[in-house]
């Protein structure tokens, strides 16, 4: 293949199908190379994909029919005191209140595979090239601009603007002498195992709940949290994945022995922990076992955090640029995020004849000042559970915990979001009424899997008049939210007076005021436990039974 | 061609991937770390070395190479469309 590009994307990975569907929208010559054979074989994370991915995210995957295995509306944190006595502590904190949940959902339960592949064949309808099988082993330099690619079949495919979407690994940034390999220290290994398991029995065990454990080193359950990491278990349709993982080193430690450490956790979680013991066992059958490592901490070492994501020519994107959240562990949005803005600035830069390092540090200053990137790059909180294992406190276990996958995440998320939401709604007042009808297609298509390219199930329709005048008034409230907001966008005054200072104080606010209000709003949810109960039936009916195509964008 | 072991089910592995890890006997110093990380057991030490035993389960997570003291460890990805793959990730 000796033709020259526009852009070349290495990776079709999560990030790498956003900017190449970009480019190719925009009329650019876009090719993606695909090391793996099909799309999606080597993509290892199982993953729930926060709701601010979408909400954020690309316009196509909001407005899109994504396939998805499972809607997660919280976590369930068990926090293992003494695993013999069967001491465990519950922090359930971080759950989408009923009747929200499940519709509106926390995030988005998926195999990796299929929304790659999905996220691939939307690029190649907008014109993108796809050419798999193919490893990129070096960039073509010339005078010390990148134009183009050097595969591993000896072809030299040029380009104004190669995007590197290749992963964690980073290794064609290193070879471009972007970037360096990372320490030992902020990767860690994530040892997955995929079960099959009847859907009716997940329904019952997990529901919607993603379950997380944490425990003391020495009780080998929870992966050791010297190593900052922990145990994580994900519902999807008909089967779990479960995930432990680990640093491979700690700041001057050894490095310990993963291979016989993750067997031995293994066996202890499946032989000693409650619910997987009595609940999950004996309903569930292995399908498959396999690992990848992740960069979970280049965020919070402030060199690595500070290396280059882009020189002439390239700009690098999601994990290859170091997006992997320090939190979380997930890499999805901010893969997402960042391959959105580098195709508009290779777009840009392609129009303006002007592919220079100086002109594309614009997607860095658009990256830097991401508040939900710079957000998800930062957070400390399990990091932290290491000060909590050495002074063996319990105290601090449970804050961290808390702070990290309980209600007090928001605490710190509060500011990022609430910007990016205003900042969005400030651009397209109606893009709020978009995200209601998203949450409620995202969930009939999960009921029915009905994804696009796999429309597994005709969705049921009944014709009932009661159904009838719930869609008429579900479009008709949208309509008039549609409309206010619209109003509120004129009123910039109170946007810029109260509302932009109000968001940035946010986190503070929550900061003081959650220990006094977390204990009122549980107490009100258990309250009033079974009305929200009652309406949560009730939405989840009308959206099983509801026209699909109010809920189109 | 394609290969698969019992006891990591669910992964297939596509033969003819080339030596896309390699070690640097001179540099090596035998500190076994890369037999600690390694899940597919890839290596093994020979008269206080470490050399590749075989990448017929690896599953490309660089671990070894990340965790080398000395930068012995030599990493690049198998060739198109070969090594790992999985519907299950």
């Amino acid at each position: 293949m000796d033709q020259e590009f526009d852009v070349i994307v290495v990776g079709a990975g999560f990030g790498g199908p956003v900017a190449a569907l970009i480019c190719a929208q925009a009329g650019l010559k876009t090719l993606i190379i695909e090391r793996s054979e099909n799309v999606g074989d080597k993509v290892i994370s199982g993953l729930t994909i926060p709701f601010y991915g979408f909400l954020f995210g690309p316009d196509f995957i909001r407005d899109g029919n994504p396939p998805i295995e499972r809607p997660s509306d919280g976590i369930i944190n068990y926090i293992i005191k003494d695993i013999e006595k069967g001491d465990i502590e519950i922090d359930d904190s971080l759950r989408v209140p009923k009747p929200f949940s499940p519709v509106f959902a926390f995030g988005y339960n998926t195999y990796c595979k299929p929304l790659c592949e999905w996220e691939v064949r939307k690029a190649v309808d907008a014109g993108a090239i796809l050419k798999k099988s193919t490893t990129v082993i070096d960039v073509i330099k010339e005078e010390g601009c990148i134009k183009g690619v050097i595969t591993d079949k000896g072809e030299r495919i040029r380009s104004k603007i190669v995007i590197d979407a290749e992963g964690s690994k980073g290794l064609l940034a290193i070879k471009a002498g972007v970037r360096e390999k990372y320490r030992p220290e902020t990767i860690s290994l994530a040892d997955t195992y995929d079960y099959i398991m009847p859907k009716e029995d997940i329904d019952k065990i997990f529901g919607y709940t993603v379950k997380m454990c944490w425990g003391w080193d020495e009780q080998k359950i929870a992966p050791p949290l010297g190593y900052g990491n922990g145990l994580m278990v994900w519902p999807y349709r008909n089967s779990l994945h479960f995930m432990q993982d680990q640093c491979l080193k700690t700041n001057g430690g050894p490095v310990p022995n993963l291979n016989k450490l993750f067997k031995e956790y293994h066996k202890n979680i499946t032989e000693k922990l409650p619910w997987w013991k009595n609940l999950v066992a004996p309903r569930v059958k292995l399908r498959a076992r396999m690992w990848a490592g992740f960069e979970i901490y280049v965020g919070l070492n402030k060199k690595l955090r500070n290396m280059a994501n882009h020189t002439d020519g390239m700009i690098l994107i999601g994990d290859a640029a170091g997006l992997e959240s320090t939190e979380l562990c997930d890499g999805v949005p901010a893969a997402w995020f960042s391959a959105e803005i580098a195709a508009n600035v290779a777009i840009e830069a392609i129009a303006s004849n002007n592919t220079t390092k100086s002109f594309l540090a614009k997607y860095d200053r658009k990256i830097k000042n991401h508040p939900i990137i710079r957000w998800s790059i930062s957070g400390r909180n399990r990091y932290n559970l290491r000060t909590a294992q050495k002074e063996h406190s319990f105290k601090k276990l449970r804050k961290y915990i808390h702070n990290g996958w309980g209600l007090g995440a928001l605490t710190h998320f509060m500011t990022s979001f609430f910007k990016l939401l205003l900042l969005y709604a400030k651009n397209d007042p109606t893009i709020i009424t978009k995200w209601i009808r998203m949450f409620f297609r995202y969930y009939q298509n999960w009921l029915y899997e009905s994804y696009e390219y796999s429309m597994k199930r005709e969705i049921k329709q009944i014709t009932s008049k009661k159904l009838k005048r719930i869609e008429k008034k579900f479009t008709r409230y949208l309509r008039i939210m549609d409309s206010l907001l619209i109003s509120l966008k004129k009123r910039e005054k109170l946007l810029s007076v109260i509302v932009i200072p109000f968001s940035d104080s946010l986190n503070n606010i929550m900061k003081k005021s959650l220990p006094i209000f977390e204990p009122i709003y549980s107490f009100i949810l258990k309250l009033l436990d079974r009305i929200l109960n009652h309406f949560s039936i009730k939405v989840i009916k009308f959206t099983e039974y509801a026209n699909p195509l109010i809920f189109q964008n | 061609m394609v290969k698969m072991f019992k006891e990591f089910p669910g992964v297939e592995w596509i033969k003819e991937t080339g030596d896309f890890i390699k070690i640097d006997e001179s540099k090596c110093i035998g500190c076994g770390y890369c037999l600690n990380v390694c899940l597919a057991e890839c290596f093994e030490i020979v008269e206080k070395r470490a050399r590749v035993k075989s990448l017929e389960k690896c599953m490309e997570c660089a671990s070894c190479w990340y965790v080398c003291p000395e930068d012995a460890i030599v990493f690049t990805w198998p060739l198109g469309g070969t090594g790992y793959k999985s519907d299950w990730g």
